[in-house]
């Protein structure tokens, strides 16, 4: 047998008693998910799980292209795109702090989308958990998230390293699928209704990775590979299916790609300075007033503006891919700061999503 | 009665119905199939007076309810009820009409849905399966906009 069986064993075992014991307090997994690395990181040879922590993260950045793509700006309405322009402003913001803090423009760019951008995976599956879809705040938050997979997309293309070949292959397949979709979309469509759930998958698994193994080797994000294959699959009228398809293998990959972030974040952080800290800490405090204003332009009451910006501190996928891009492109600061931000604002992110509410009550009596 | 209906990226669609009096009930259909209902009192847009979780079967059946399917009450005599471009209508299958015998899979009508079949002595079945087939005296309800069902319920009974 393959010793990647072994740790996979291990691993499973172990995020299934970490979700198990956060389950009983009604409290979403992802979280118990990062902890349960932190704790691992030094005994789990984590390199022995791949490529299920890969490909999670490409099905996770599917499903975001899938869920959350440009189609949606179309449907959202007028005062929840409002509240995404407010919580844009962190870029600038960011930028500028990024330049303060003596980084040269690319670096301040990396900074300004670590600090902006919040993670629907998380948000999505914390919204779910806690049975909050129908309240007021969520369709805005929502709208919001979608505003920001959106700006931070163009931005991991614009930073992303490689040379004018990357953009190039990248501006040329958004125009190619644009144009294949516009052209002959319908008939794709019809012609994917007549395949059977199995070749779908097959074909659906072929074109992220292949797409994702492009895009490395002219060294774009493999990422933002796979969030273009979700929002082509999503304008070929496949989104129910492939979430059905992909649902519980995404889930799985998505566990041990925590896992596998909370293992390797121990070496990172040791070196972690009182500037990490302080960035990070800037970058919760700035979203909240952002957000909260944002919520209030979009027509919630105090309340549920308040809910909103607590809502949105969560960060996960795209804080890590930005940070990953940024030590490799020399910028172990915002590498830091990335990572330090998932681990902190996901657990907190949680606590204050799942209490605010009765926070809030007890306030009021 | 006002309808806005609006999508919740990654949950699936929410619906928000205001009623006569004021009062509001938002309705989130979820990409699993349940449903999160929170019934909302005038005047207090902010804070549900009620909140209600339905799994898709539940939803259904509830759906069957409040159209009349069970129970048309003869005030309303027309068996139409009036959506805003959409119809539901129920149809009792004669002696002869062409679609007695046949499966509910072989009738097929793009946009129009068959949501329940009604049999004498039965219990109602909400949302047929294919393999269902259809006997003189069943009553079918219809959805759909008002030419799919048209088009659908001449399909039937000629």
């Amino acid at each position: 047998m393959h010793e990647s069986v072994t740790a996979f064993a291990i691993a499973t075992l172990l995020l299934g008693l970490g979700a198990a014991l956060v389950h009983r307090w009604h409290f979403p997994p992802l979280a118990a998910y990062l902890l349960v690395g932190l704790a691992l990181g030094e005994f789990l040879d984590t390199e022995s799980l791949e490529p299920l922590p890969s490909l999670g993260l490409l099905l996770l950045m599917f499903s975001v292209g899938l869920e959350f793509g440009p189609d949606r700006l179309q449907q959202m309405s007028g005062r929840v795109l409002r509240a995404g322009g407010w919580d844009a402003l962190a870029l600038p913001i960011g930028v500028l702090v990024g330049l303060l803090a003596g980084l040269d423009w690319k670096g301040a760019l990396l900074l300004a989308g670590v600090m902006y951008v919040s993670s629907s995976a998380v948000i999505v599956k914390l919204i779910l958990d806690l049975r909050r879809a129908a309240n007021p705040e969520s369709e805005v938050v929502l709208g919001v998230l979608v505003f920001e997979d959106l700006l931070i997309a163009i931005l991991l293309v614009l930073v992303q390293g490689g040379t004018g070949l990357s953009f190039a292959v990248v501006a040329g397949l958004v125009g190619l699928l644009w144009l294949l979709l516009h052209l002959g979309g319908r008939w794709l469509n019809q012609q994917v209704q007549h395949l059977s759930d199995e070749l779908v998958l097959l074909l659906g698994a072929a074109l992220v990775s292949g797409t994702a193994i492009l895009f490395h080797t002219v060294g774009a994000s493999e990422a933002v590979a796979a969030f273009i294959c979700g929002v082509l699959a999503a304008g070929l009228g496949l989104r129910e299916r492939f979430e059905q398809l992909f649902g519980s293998v995404r889930d799985l990959g998505v566990a041990l790609f925590f896992l596998t972030v909370g293992a390797e974040a121990l070496g990172l952080l040791d070196a972690v300075t009182v500037g990490v800290v302080g960035l990070a800490l800037l970058a919760l405090l700035i979203k909240l007033p952002l957000n909260f204003k944002g919520a209030q332009m979009a027509g919630l009451s105090q309340k549920r503006s308040g809910f909103a910006a607590i809502y949105l501190i969560p960060r996960g996928e795209f804080n890590l891919i930005l940070g990953a891009m940024a030590l490799q492109q020399g910028y172990p600061l915002v590498g830091q700061v990335a990572v330090l931000l998932v681990l902190v604002s996901i657990p907190l992110g949680s606590l204050l999503m799942r209490f605010a509410p009765s926070w809030y009550d007890g306030r009021r009596k | 009665m006002r309808v806005e209906e609006s999508v919740l990226p990654g949950v699936g669609r929410k619906f928000t119905v205001t009623v006569r009096s004021g009062d509001r009930l938002v309705i989130v259909i979820h990409h699993s199939g349940s449903r999160e209902l929170q019934y909302y009192e005038k005047g207090n847009p902010d804070e549900p007076a009620a909140v209600l979780d339905l799994t898709d079967e539940e939803a259904r059946e509830l759906g069957a309810i409040l159209a009349g399917v069970l129970f048309t009450p003869e005030a309303i005599g027309d068996t139409q009820a009036k959506l805003a471009q959409d119809t539901i209508e129920w149809i009792k299958l004669g002696p002869g009409a062409p679609c007695v015998g046949r499966t509910v899979a072989e009738l097929h009508e793009q946009g129009a849905h068959l949501l329940a079949v009604l049999r004498e002595g039965e219990a109602l079945i909400p949302n047929p399966p294919p393999s269902l087939s259809l006997n003189v005296g069943d009553t079918l309800v219809l959805a759909g906009p008002r030419g799919a069902v048209e088009r659908l319920r001449k399909q039937m009974i000629g």
